[in-house]
Parts: C-alpha cells; structure tokens; sequence
C-alpha cells in the first residue's frame, strides 16, 4: 500500500503515520467508531487536562458557520487524578502513541501536573498555552513571548517527556511566540489553536463566543505554520482545517512535519483514509521517498535540517 | 457506530414543511428506538441529527421539519440520490413488557415515538398514543402503526381534541406505569416536572457538532451529587430520565 512511506519522527518519537488527533475534538479515542482504522491513527491528543476537575461551560457551546463552527467547550474534563486512574490506562490499550495535553491556570498548576505526569508512561505533553485564563488576569499565555518562555523553561526543568507547545494564531506576530518557545526548550510546536469568534444564534437570540474551527481556518493555520518554519528548528504540527485529504499535503509543503485533524472528522467521515491515500500519492507522484522530502517544499526556508 | 452511503429511495413531502425520508439500511449493526442517525448534507459543515422513525432490515426511515439551510437542501434530494450517514448514534428507550404506557409527542417528536411504539407493541404493551399537531395535516396517520391507542389534538381543533397535547394528556387518568416523550422541549420540560412518581423518559433535541460524543458540544446538565454535571446528548443521550435533567 505505501503507508510504510509515512512513518515520520517528531524529535525522537516515531510515528506509524502523520496523522495526530488533536486535543479536544477527538475525546479520549475511547469511543467506538467502527468506520475509523486506529492503525492509521499515528498517535492521539486527548482532550486537556486540568488540575482539578473542570466542568465546562454552559450551553451555547457550539455554533455552526460557514465551512466551520464555534465552540466554547470550556475543557470541561474530570480532572488528572481520575483521568490516571479510570482513563489512561484505556487510552494506552487501543493508541501506540498518546500526547496528553494539559493546562493550568497558574504556574504552579502546570508544575503539579507535571509531577503528577511524569510518573506515567505517555510518549509526549502538549502544553495547552491558547486557554484564555491563565492567572488573575485571564491571559493567554502563547499571546506573550515572555509568559511562553518563562513558563516552557519551569516545564522543561520538571521533566523528561517530550514537550509540544499548542500556540493560539490570535497573536501579532507569531514568530516570536514560537521561538521564544523553542528558546525555552521545547520540543514540538502544534498550531493552530481555534481562531477567536463569536455567532449570533437569531432564533434563540444568544450569541456563542468562542473558537472558529474547520475549514474557514485553514489559511491562517497555514501561514501560521509557514512563518514559524522560517524561524525555527523543531518539527511543527500543522493543525487547523484540514476536511480532506489534500489539505494534508499543503501543510506539510509549508512547513508541517506532522498534521493534526479536528473538526475535520465531524464533516468528513473518511478524512483519516483521505489523508492517508492523498499522501502516499502524492509521495509517489513526486517520487519522494518520505514526508520529511516534502516538509517545507513550498517554503522558501527549506531544506533546513531539522 | 458506522458510516455508511445510503440511496435514497424516497424523499417525500407529508405536508407543509413535513418530509419523510427512506433511505436504505446498509448498516450491519442494529438500530433501537430513540437511536438517531447523523446525515452529511453537502452545502453545510456539521451533520444534521434526525431520530429514527422506521426500521426494518430494508430500509430506515426519518420525518423532518425543513427549518433552516441544511433541511432546505435535504429536501430537494432526489430518489436515487446518496447520503453519507452516521449511525446507529445515541442511546435508545428503556423497553419493558406488559406495561401500561403513555407516548406524548408534539411536532416531530413524532419521528421516535413511531419505532418506540412499534417495539413496545412487540412487548405486549398497552399503549396510549398522544399526538399533537398544529392542524390536521401534520397528523400523518398513514405512517402510524395500527393496534394502538391513539389520542390526537391539534391547535385549531382540525383534528382530535383542540389544544395542547400536554393538557389533554392531563384530562386522562394516569395510570400509566412508563411515560415517553419527544418533541419541543416546552412540551419535554412540562412531561419531565409532571411526575416523580413514575419512569418518564424524554428525547432531547440539542445542538450538536460531532454525534459520536468526542467533543461535548450537545451537553445537557444532569442531576448528580454536587450541583450535576454536563451529560452528552449524542451519547449518554438523546434519551433521558426526565426528572435528572437540570433545565437552564
Ligand atoms: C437527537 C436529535 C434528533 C432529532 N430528530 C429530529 C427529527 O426526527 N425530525 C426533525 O425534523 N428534526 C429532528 N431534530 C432536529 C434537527 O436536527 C434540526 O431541525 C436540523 O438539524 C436543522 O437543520 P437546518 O440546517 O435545517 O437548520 P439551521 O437552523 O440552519 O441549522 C443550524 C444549526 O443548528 C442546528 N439545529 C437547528 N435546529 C435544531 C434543532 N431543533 N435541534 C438540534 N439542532 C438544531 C443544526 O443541526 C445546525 O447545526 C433532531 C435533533 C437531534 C439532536
Ligand atoms: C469542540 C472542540 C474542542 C476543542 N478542545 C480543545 C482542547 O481541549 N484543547 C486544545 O488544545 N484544543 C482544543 N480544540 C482545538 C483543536 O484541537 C484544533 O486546534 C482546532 O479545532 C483547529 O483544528 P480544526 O480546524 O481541524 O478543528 C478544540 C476544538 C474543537 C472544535
């Protein structure tokens, strides 16, 4: 078939496939979904997860627009103590690979649940910087390169597993967020987090205020990524839009070393096939012999070594 | 759950903005009542969810209200035509036997309490049908199963008993072991704060983005210790204890 053409390697983490499910559109992996082929599933980002138990917001929670949909999910999630006990151990008998993704809303709640995180075996920590509400102040953290540096250093001092950043694309100037990430010492960056929007629901009359997902996002993941890989030296998972195959390829012509699919899969039932088949295509047709030849092709940054 | 292409092998209007759909069964696996299936419709992003109507190994059938963009399209599909369906999504009704059992439904809460009926039947069940409409036109008695207890109402009076169905249910003697409802949550809150005393299980409506309970957009708040948590219609519903649910 060709998939073997698509193992990739994130730092030191090798996966069967490019494909990453990413955080919070994707559960735990723990449903039963007939229709999906996990062995082409390369690894999964659960849903993040907090310190303490977070019930999330209330309704409205999703709006639908064009080519995409707001959510203001709120990382509703139960918390770490109960997702180590009742819910990792699921995780690792049905994924080779998992990214747990957490967040804090202090410092010192990152370093807690990296403590806690470090006596599991999970193969990599996306660190969720795009929450609006971090400290009193509810601020962002990946929109201050200080606040990302400052809080990548104190994680990357805790521990040993393999860190990835998830950048949110409401920033000025996405470069200096990535690297000062990768000066602080991390290992991966996944963009985008959704992009800030709001829909106003006439027949309920509420409005719905919250991430914009799905197609109607995929420029600005791209040009996200396409601006980091200019900077950068770490492998970057493009994320954002991508509702079929041949998005696929565009992220990794711009700069992607691995593609992350969200709401793509609640429109577009086939995408992980779609992604799988469009790749190994075009693989052929160039006749590369791997992804890492065709990362960054459309960049005018390429051939770094990375 | 499964994905699969379904033909449409009809697509018909009942009556003002009333369909029924049939499209083939092509799933392997089983469909019970209150089970919903989650329809592509190309020209919008998320599916559309709809509740299983009519089952049978051939074919599965839904009745929809044309409301917005997405039903507008799917009303134009054409015999011969293919969907992309999830399905079987959700869990079902509660089923027992020999029972007394009341079926409350306004509007197109019809749709569920058809495949409900015709299982509970199947159990030996005496069932009471009520049904409310806006007039006699959106009473769709040829779709109805026969050897039940019907009970109809409509606003103007066209047809049945004039009013609320909600009110005419509550003229009757309740005697009912069970009571099922579906429909607009107005008529699903009043079932729900009705009575304690008796299992009443309702089918929720909420919006939904994935149906296959990974991203808890369609979450409804259910009482548990504390002040309740967050339930996911697409999956721990769309059927529910009326009495657990803490409407917002
Ligand atoms: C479990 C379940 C079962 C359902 N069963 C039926 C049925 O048997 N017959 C039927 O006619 N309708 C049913 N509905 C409602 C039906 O899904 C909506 O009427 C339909 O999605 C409207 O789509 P639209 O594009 O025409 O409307 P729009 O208003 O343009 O849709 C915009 C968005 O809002 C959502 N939405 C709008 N109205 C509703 C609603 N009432 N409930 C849920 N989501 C809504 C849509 O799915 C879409 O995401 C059911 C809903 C759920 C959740
Ligand atoms: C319903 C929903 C919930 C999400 N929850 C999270 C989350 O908990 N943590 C996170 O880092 N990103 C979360 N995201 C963002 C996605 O991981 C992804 O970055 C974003 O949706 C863009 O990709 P897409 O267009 O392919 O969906 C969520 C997205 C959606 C649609």
């Amino acid at each position: 078939m060709g998939i073997e053409k698509l193992r990739i390697k994130l730092g030191h983490i090798e996966l069967k496939t490019p494909i990453i499910m990413a955080s919070g559109t994707f559960g735990y992996g723990l449903e039963k979904i007939n229709f999906i082929d996990y062995k082409k599933i390369g690894a999964i980002t659960t849903k993040t997860i907090t310190y303490y138990p977070w019930e999330g917001n209330p309704q409205p929670r999703i709006y639908e627009t064009y080519s995409g949909m707001i959510n203001s999910i709120g990382l509703q999630n139960p918390g770490v103590f109960y997702f180590i006990k009742n819910i990792l151990p699921k995780i690792r008998k049905k994924f080779n690979k998992i990214f747990v993704s957490i967040s804090g809303r202090t410092e010192n709640e990152f370093i807690q649940l990296i403590k806690i995180m470090n006596k599991e075996k999970i193969d990599a920590l996306e660190l969720n910087l795009s929450c609006p509400n971090f400290e009193k102040e509810q601020k962002m953290i990946s929109q201050s390169s200080d606040l990302t540096y400052k809080i990548v250093k104190k994680i990357k001092n805790e521990t040993s597993i393999p860190l990835i950043a998830k950048l949110s694309p409401n920033v000025t100037n996405i470069k200096e967020i990535a690297i000062a990430a990768e000066e602080a010492g991390i290992d991966m960056i996944s963009v985008i987090n959704t992009v800030k929007g709001l829909c106003v629901d006439l027949k309920k009359m509420k409005i719905i205020d919250g991430g914009l997902s799905g197609g109607c996002i995929k420029p600005i993941g791209l040009k996200c990524v396409y601006d980091i890989y200019k900077v950068v030296k770490i492998p970057i998972i493009g994320i954002g839009g991508i509702i079929k195959g041949t998005d696929a390829i565009e992220y990794f012509l711009v700069g992607a070393s691995a593609i992350g699919i969200g709401s793509g899969l609640f429109t577009n039932s086939q995408i992980i096939d779609e992604v799988i088949k469009s790749l190994i295509n075009f693989l052929n047709k160039t006749k590369s012999k791997n992804l890492k030849e065709i990362t960054g092709l459309l960049n005018e940054k390429k051939g770094k070594n990375r | 759950m499964n994905s699969e292409i379904c033909k449409i092998l009809k697509n018909k209007n009942l009556s003002d903005d009333f369909y029924l759909l049939k499209i083939e069964n092509n799933f392997k696996e089983v469909f019970l009542p209150g089970n919903f299936i989650h329809i592509k419709i190309e020209g919008v992003f998320l599916r559309r969810p709809f509740s299983v109507a009519i089952y049978t190994k051939k074919f599965i059938g839904i009745i929809y209200k044309k409301i917005g963009l997405g039903t507008e399209i799917l009303s134009k599909k054409r015999k011969g035509e293919s969907l992309n369906i999830l399905g079987p999504c959700g869990n079902s009704f509660p089923i027992f036997e020999n029972k007394k059992v009341a079926l409350i439904s306004g509007g197109t809460g019809i749709a569920p309490l058809i495949f409900l009926s015709s299982e509970l039947k199947k159990r030996k069940n005496k069932i009471y049908f009520f049904y409310g409409a806006r007039n006699k036109k959106l009473i769709f008695s040829e779709i109805l199963p026969s050897g039940i207890d019907y009970i109809f109402s409509t606003d103007d009076g066209s047809f049945g008993q004039k009013g609320n169905i909600f009110d005419i249910f509550k003229t009757y003697k309740d005697d009912y072991e069970i009571i099922y409802a579906a429909g607009p949550e107005q008529l699903l809150k009043k079932v729900s704060l009705y009575s304690s005393k008796k299992p009443v299980y309702i089918s929720l409506e909420n919006y939904m983005a994935c149906g296959m309970g990974l991203c808890y957009g369609c979450v409804v708040k259910i009482k548990e210790e504390g002040d309740g948590k967050y339930k996911r219609v697409c999956k721990d519903g769309p059927i529910f204890e009326g009495e657990k649910i803490i409407w917002e």
